[in-house]
């Protein structure tokens, strides 16, 4: 039965619901102009709010965006200034509990031994991320199958391939195709330099005989679709000045807006509101002057990252769902899995040059990403070759290390280090275990009063195992390319950047939060885009299969609008 | 001395503004082949006027921990004074050493002189190597495949 009659290039739905009583949120809301009930409200102007939003604007549907956060200037960004590495610790920190900006809300990590890092305004984490940009792999869909452990996802590579493809096309992704590794793609632009840090590593993998390959990387290695290509600036982690790195305030929301679209800056959703009949109709949320409002609506998309999106969800509780909307099967905030990071450095005699050029976006090997039993653990690892740190960090570093003494000596041992720095990251599949949520902190709340968001996480035996193999070899391949000193740092504190499992997609209604396109299994017109629907996490940074995601799940709305609440 | 550094342009006596600038040049002395400069030469005061107006405030006690003529002795005396410092005290000789590397580290003579360049990374950005391709051929020559 077709609750709603939803048709492309209809304007106005006219459906039940829309103005009935709200459960919940009762109170002074403001009544604002623009308040009048939309089609489409989607939660989150990042990744994949940015995608869906692109993906639903053919429809002509009236579509609204609320982004709790404010459009960045690129001019603004810390590269723009010689003090960037003292604005990378302050305003431009990764961690929102250090930022501390209006447009954040706290997080309790107490009990993780990983901060959630990430950015909160038009663009989400793509103002911060490394842009490394690989897809999950075809074995990563399959994981029970496989190997006995975690889940199966209800879709496999296949069905996003079309989307892993249009995204790349959007976002601009630079890259090069035949990587063994991967079923046949062809990334739109030439792949970033190498330079001296990926040459170098490159030849310490050939000697083991083992897999690497330049990184697809959503930056623009030539000038595309209006932007000019890549300086080789060095820190893109927090914001690119050049507008070379593909965030989606510089791809995706240009296009959403010419479409119609309507993007709603500093709106802080508070809930999620329901009708009578059991259908979202709405959320209520916080506008610029802390005034309470509420925007009706007959479809609500949530894109609010694996950890923003369960708390909402969590909060947005009522008579028909005490426990939070769409959390019949408990699973809501359960299941949280980060990329639990290892870090190898080496130094090397030859200076590298390694303040240059993308930071995280250089080589990758892919070696030890499948699982051999006889390792000790199973699934596997990306191993991230990323480019040196800031003078600043290194003289710091050096001093934490014990490396560079301040006072006699200094400037000598300075000098063996900067630019003389490579590192490997190790990037673990992260299992998804139940005791590892994100909860409503008890006593902790935003700006609005909202209660902010409490992660408890642990690292698992079989992570453990994972990361010290990966140091293991890192070190290995250290030394086959020439390091002549290495140091390890596990598990990296500052990781918890990939943020998924929080709402998973699953068939069964008991043990998943969404269907296989999306859709909340409870509540017929509320749906999840963002990583928050991961069934596992594969073994690498998830964007641009999340963004995959958010495309096939607009896609599959639009295939079925006629009948899209049976 | 006045009681807020951050209203003065002038919060240090010349007194105690030597026994910082000796501080600071014990922490980074200036190279012997004069390309790098001493941290004392930096102005540590307008680094912590922008960045952290409550170490700035700080910075008197930490200067209180020398004596007058701290900036007379010998580097290696000044050395060994420091270290007891950092010691004794390391709530304050660790935000202090921090931001003297945050000052010295940001300064355009400094980032020529460590073979960087002058000013901000934008827009001038760098030239970087695009790197040989043909370093793959063993790659594809080898028996990976992707699991399906």
């Amino acid at each position: 039965m077709s609750l709603f009659s939803f048709e492309y290039e209809y304007n106005v739905l006219q459906c039940p619901g829309v103005g009935d009583d709200i459960e919940k949120g009762e109170g002074n809301i403001a009544q604002n102009a623009d308040d009048s009930p939309v089609d489409v409200l989607i939660v989150g102007a990042g990744a994949s709010g940015a995608a869906v939003a692109w993906s639903l604007a053919d429809t002509r549907m009236r579509i609204v965006c609320l982004e709790q956060g404010d459009w960045s200037n690129s001019s603004e960004y810390p590269t723009t200034q010689t003090n960037w590495e003292t604005l990378q610790l302050g305003p431009y920190n990764i961690n929102p509990n250090v930022r501390g900006r209006e447009t954040d809300y706290p997080i309790n990590n107490d009990d993780s031994p990983i901060n959630v890092v990430n950015f909160n305004g038009v663009g989400g984490g793509t103002i911060f991320f490394a842009a490394l940009f690989p897809r999950l792999h075809p074995s990563d869909f399959r994981v029970k199958t496989l190997d006995g452990v975690g889940q199966d996802w209800p879709i496999d590579y296949d069905t996003l391939q079309p989307y892993f493809v249009q995204n790349d096309r959007m976002m601009g992704v630079s890259g090069l195709a035949g990587d063994p590794m991967y079923p046949p793609k062809q990334p739109p632009l030439p792949p970033i330099p190498l330079g001296l840090v990926g040459e170098t590593m490159a030849r310490g993998y050939n000697k083991l005989g083992w897999h690497w390959w330049p990184t697809d990387s959503a930056i623009i290695s030539q000038p595309y679709e209006g932007r000019d290509q890549c300086l080789n600036l060095g820190p893109c982690g927090s914001g690119c000045s050049q507008g070379a790195k593909s965030s989606v305030d510089v791809t995706y929301w240009p296009e959403v807006l010419r479409a119609g679209v309507e993007l709603r800056t500093r709106c802080r959703v508070r809930e999620v509101t329901v009708n009578d009949q059991g259908m979202a109709d709405g959320v209520v949320y916080y506008n610029a002057d802390g005034e309470e409002c509420r925007l009706q609506a007959e479809v609500v998309v949530m894109a609010c990252n694996g950890v923003g999106t369960p708390r909402i969800l969590l909060n947005s509780k009522s008579e028909r769902f005490p426990d939070g909307i769409a959390n019949s099967s408990g699973q809501v905030g359960k299941n949280l899995m980060f990329h639990p990071m290892g870090w190898m450095e080496g130094r090397f005699e030859e200076r590298l040059d390694s303040h240059k050029g993308p930071h995280g976006c250089c080589i990758l090997s892919q070696e030890f990403y499948e699982t051999d039993r006889s390792r000790g653990f199973v699934r596997g690892y990306n191993m991230q070759i990323n480019r040196g740190r800031g003078p600043f960090l290194t003289a710091l570093q050096g001093r934490a290390n014990g490396t560079i003494p301040w006072g006699p000596g200094h400037h000598d041992a300075f000098q063996q280090y900067f630019d003389h720095i490579t590192s490997i990251g190790i990037v673990c599949e992260d299992l998804p275990e139940e005791h590892n949520t994100v909860t409503l902190d008890p006593e902790l709340v935003d700006s609005d009063g909202i209660p902010a968001p409490k992660i408890n996480y642990q690292l698992s035996d079989n992570t453990r195992a994972m990361i010290d193999h990966g140091l293991d070899r890192a070190e290995e391949v250290m030394h086959a390319a020439g390091a002549v000193e290495t140091s390890r740092y596990a598990s990296v504190r500052n990781a918890g950047w990939h943020l998924l499992g929080t709402a998973r997609m699953g068939n069964d209604p008991k043990s998943s939060v969404v269907n296989s396109w999306g859709r909340s299994h409870d509540v017929k017109n509320l749906f999840i885009v963002d990583g928050s629907v991961f069934v596992t996490s594969g073994g690498v940074n998830p964007t641009s299969t999340i963004q995959a995601l958010a495309l096939y799940v607009a896609d599959t709305i639009k295939k079925n609008l006629a009948n899209l609440f049976d | 001395m006045t009681d807020n550094l951050i209203a003065t342009d002038k919060p240090l006596t010349p007194e105690v503004q030597q026994i910082l600038s000796a501080i600071l040049d014990t922490l980074i002395p200036a190279s012997d082949d004069g390309v790098m400069p001493s941290a004392g030469k930096l102005d540590l005061m307008a680094h912590l006027k922008a960045n952290d107006a409550d170490f700035l405030q700080t910075l008197p006690e930490v200067v209180s921990w020398f004596d007058a003529d701290f900036a007379r002795q010998t580097e290696d005396a000044r050395h060994a004074l420091l270290t007891q410092f950092s010691e004794a005290q390391p709530e304050l000789f660790d935000p202090l050493l921090h931001h003297a590397y945050q000052c010295y580290y940001q300064d355009d003579q400094v980032l020529i002189g460590i073979g960087s360049k002058a000013g901000p990374p934008f827009p001038q950005g760098n030239a970087l190597e695009p790197g040989d391709l043909s370093l793959l051929d063993p790659v594809l020559q080898g028996d990976h495949k992707y699991r399906s």
